[in-house]
């Protein structure tokens, strides 16, 4: 066995694995405060990579000015969403907030593509190009750095969710909505909150693959495919999102390595069936028992 | 961005305005004679809209300029269309909402997917010939497609007419190596088997294969194992763009001087703009002329004038228009044949008119006399990127299957 080649591999798959978990955090902290399972998230990826495109290519901003205003915007939208379309089905069927947020999918695909247009677009470079190499192993330099981009913001994110009060609302009103409502806390600020948070990390994340990868009005179907990852490691779980992200991405990229592209998919898939069966809730997810 | 609103919104403007002028004005423009309509699915939303609104202009274009001309024997030619957002079902609606309420011999299909789909009503109706988006290999059966045609080879012919490229800059009795790089469509993997078959008969060895995931993906362990193998040539099938520069930038940091190709829905000069110099050197196969090439042509310089007449301030028409353009050509060729031979405008009239297309000139849209084989036209010629000076270079000189 080549293992310069094993290694090679599997730190791409790493790597690409952190931008899993970045998308993956986005579902997480928002189902996890507010229990709604955002099909959008892709979507949202997709508005603040074309904000990126707008700021860097059209208006020729510096990328390092370009990445933050259009993370900052994509948060905003998840604000937004939060408040305009979300807000007002509290109290409604969960699969009908969930068609709210396919319906909201559907009009940013539109938005983007009155404005930008249907083309295939790449994003402006502003990744380093030199080659990366950990001992004698090459590493592509966009996954690279983009990995450390991903990385950095999760330790930001740890940090806020265990030391800020801001952190401490979301983690009590994830914990219980009715005990956290009652000790004082804004509930339904920390729902908005935790919109601006999930969309935040997916924007981060929608740049990054982005300059990876690509970008079209239907780059937003990313997001669904990192669902596989949210469910294995468990909806409610951050720790479970990082791990399964890392996970995912490393056996998808072995696994078309080793037996061919087209086994991409059922490989990730097959994880998904096994833990489905032996963990319904994910590796790390809340049981839940329900006593009637 | 502000600009790209107010483009985008003159764009829908414009489609609209021009929808409505070609279903409506189109009769007063011509003749007493009853007039032949082009009918049409078009993608003007959805995944290929990119290539749709282009393919659409060209049918368009080719419309106003076919009845400035006097029509099709004193026909004046209708266009009517349908948006389909590339889905098979609405493309289906669309062709029974248009065939329903039109008589119309030859209709554009925007998948291969919907023009497989809708064959067997085809050839049960057997009044409409059929061509379209697709370069589909599949849609040259025949027995099974008898009333649909591919307008230039199909991909198995493209990947024919890269190879022998190919199997031509070998030197000293020494044939290059190739890997073929192929996303994991039914539309990537269509000329897979018969390239390989052909690389084979070539004597050209195909040293590596890569199937990648359709979409946004990263390509970096893919271009490791491209590493291992280093082909002299890459052949890319089934992608627009992505994850295309990847593979090249990638492949170029790891200093293997490795030389890629693509097929014709990968050798647009959306390559040029988004690649930049990145680009340079990439080549692909195209059967017709580039709208900037330097070549021309009666019907290729009309194509130019009838462009800058319909809209002045688009510039460069992207390869989509040209084949929409062709498209358009040749369903005129056929409806011409038909009525000069006295026959009814029927599918097998039109198919037998199609299949007797022998050393057609068709003006400098291809720059050689092509004959139809099998319902296609197994013609190409292989071009490069000139980053410098931004369109793509003829490097080879037009090559014809047998």
């Amino acid at each position: 066995m080549d293992w310069l080649f094993f290694g090679e591999i599997s730190l791409a798959g790493l790597a690409m694995g952190g931008l899993y978990a970045l998308i993956a955090l986005g579902f997480v902290i928002i189902y996890k405060a507010t229990r709604v399972i955002n099909f959008a998230i892709g979507e949202i990826m997709m508005f603040a990579a074309y904000l990126f495109l707008a700021f860097a290519g059209g208006l020729e901003m510096s990328p390092w000015v370009a990445l933050p205003l259009a993370v900052l915007g994509g948060s905003i939208l998840g604000g937004v969403i939060e408040k305009v379309m979300i807000r007002p089905m509290l109290g409604e069927s969960p699969i009908s907030v969930v068609m709210v947020t396919i319906g909201v999918a559907s009009i940013l695909v539109g938005l983007v593509e009155l404005i930008w247009g249907a083309d295939p677009q790449l994003l402006p470079r502003f990744l380093p190009r030199e080659p990366v190499f950990i001992g004698e192993m090459y590493l592509a330099p966009k996954i690279a750095y983009g990995f450390l981009i991903g990385a950095a913001l999760l330790i930001l994110y740890l940090l806020y969710f265990r030391f800020s009060r801001g952190g401490v609302a979301l983690r009590a009103t994830a914990s219980d909505q009715a005990a956290a409502y009652s000790m004082g806390i804004n509930v339904r600020r920390v729902f908005n909150l935790a919109w601006v948070f999930g969309s935040l990390a997916a924007s981060l994340a929608g740049v990054l693959v982005a300059a990876t990868g690509g970008l079209s009005p239907q780059f937003g179907a990313i997001g669904l495919s990192v669902l596989v990852v949210v469910i294995v490691g468990g909806l409610d779980s951050i720790l479970g999102a990082l791990i399964a992200g890392v996970f995912i991405g490393w056996l998808e990229t072995v696994a078309g390595a080793y037996l061919g592209g087209e086994y991409r998919m059922p490989a990730t898939f097959a994880v998904l069936a096994v833990i489905l069966v032996i963990r319904p809730y994910g590796l790390f997810g809340t049981h839940e028992i329900e006593r009637v | 961005m502000f600009r790209n609103i107010l483009k985008s919104g003159r764009r829908l403007a414009g489609l609209g305005s021009l929808v409505a002028a070609l279903t409506v004005a189109a009769p007063a423009l011509a003749q007493d004679k009853e007039p032949i309509v082009f009918g049409g699915s078009i993608p003007l939303s959805g995944v290929f809209a990119f290539a749709g609104v282009h393919l659409h202009a060209g049918l368009t274009d080719y419309t106003s300029w076919i009845n400035s001309q006097g029509g099709i024997n004193g026909h004046p030619v209708k266009y009517v269309m349908e948006d389909t957002g590339y889905e098979v079902d609405r493309s289906v609606a669309a062709f029974k909402k248009i065939t329903g309420s039109n008589t119309v011999p030859v209709y554009y299909g925007d998948s291969t997917g919907f023009m497989k789909t809708i064959a067997s009503e085809l050839n049960s109706r057997g009044t409409t010939l059929m061509s379209g988006a697709s370069f589909a290999t599949a849609l040259t059966d025949n027995e099974q497609y008898p009333y649909q045609f591919i307008p230039g080879p199909n991909y198995s012919q493209m990947f024919g007419i890269i190879l022998e490229y190919i199997a031509s800059q070998g030197e000293g009795g020494e044939k290059p190596t190739v890997a073929f790089v192929y996303s994991d469509t039914e539309f990537g993997k269509d000329p897979i088997e018969n390239g390989k078959e052909k690389a084979a008969e070539l004597g050209i060895d195909v040293v590596e294969e890569i199937v990648t995931k359709p979409g946004s993906v990263d390509v970096s362990a893919e271009v490791l194992k491209l590493r291992r193998v280093r082909p002299d040539y890459v052949v890319f099938h089934g992608y627009v763009l992505s994850p295309i520069n990847e593979f090249m930038v990638q492949m170029r940091q790891m200093g293997l001087d490795t030389q890629f190709m693509g097929t014709f829905w990968s050798s647009d000069k959306l390559i040029i703009d988004k690649m930049g110099a990145d680009a340079d050197g990439y080549m692909g196969v195209m059967p017709y002329n580039y709208y900037d090439s330097q070549e021309s042509g009666p019907m290729l310089d009309a194509l130019r004038a009838q462009a800058e007449k319909s809209d002045p301030e688009a510039g460069y028409r992207p390869t989509g228009y040209m084949q929409g353009w062709f498209n358009a050509m040749v369903w005129t060729e056929v409806v011409k044949r038909t009525l000069d031979a006295g026959k009814e405008l029927n599918a097998e009239n039109m198919a037998a008119s199609l299949a007797s297309i022998k050393d057609w000139d068709t003006g400098g849209i291809i720059g050689v006399p092509v004959t139809a084989k099998n319902m296609s036209f197994p013609v190409g010629r292989i071009w490069r990127v000139n980053a410098e000076e931004g369109r793509y270079e003829p490097v080879s000189d037009w090559i014809q299957l047998d």
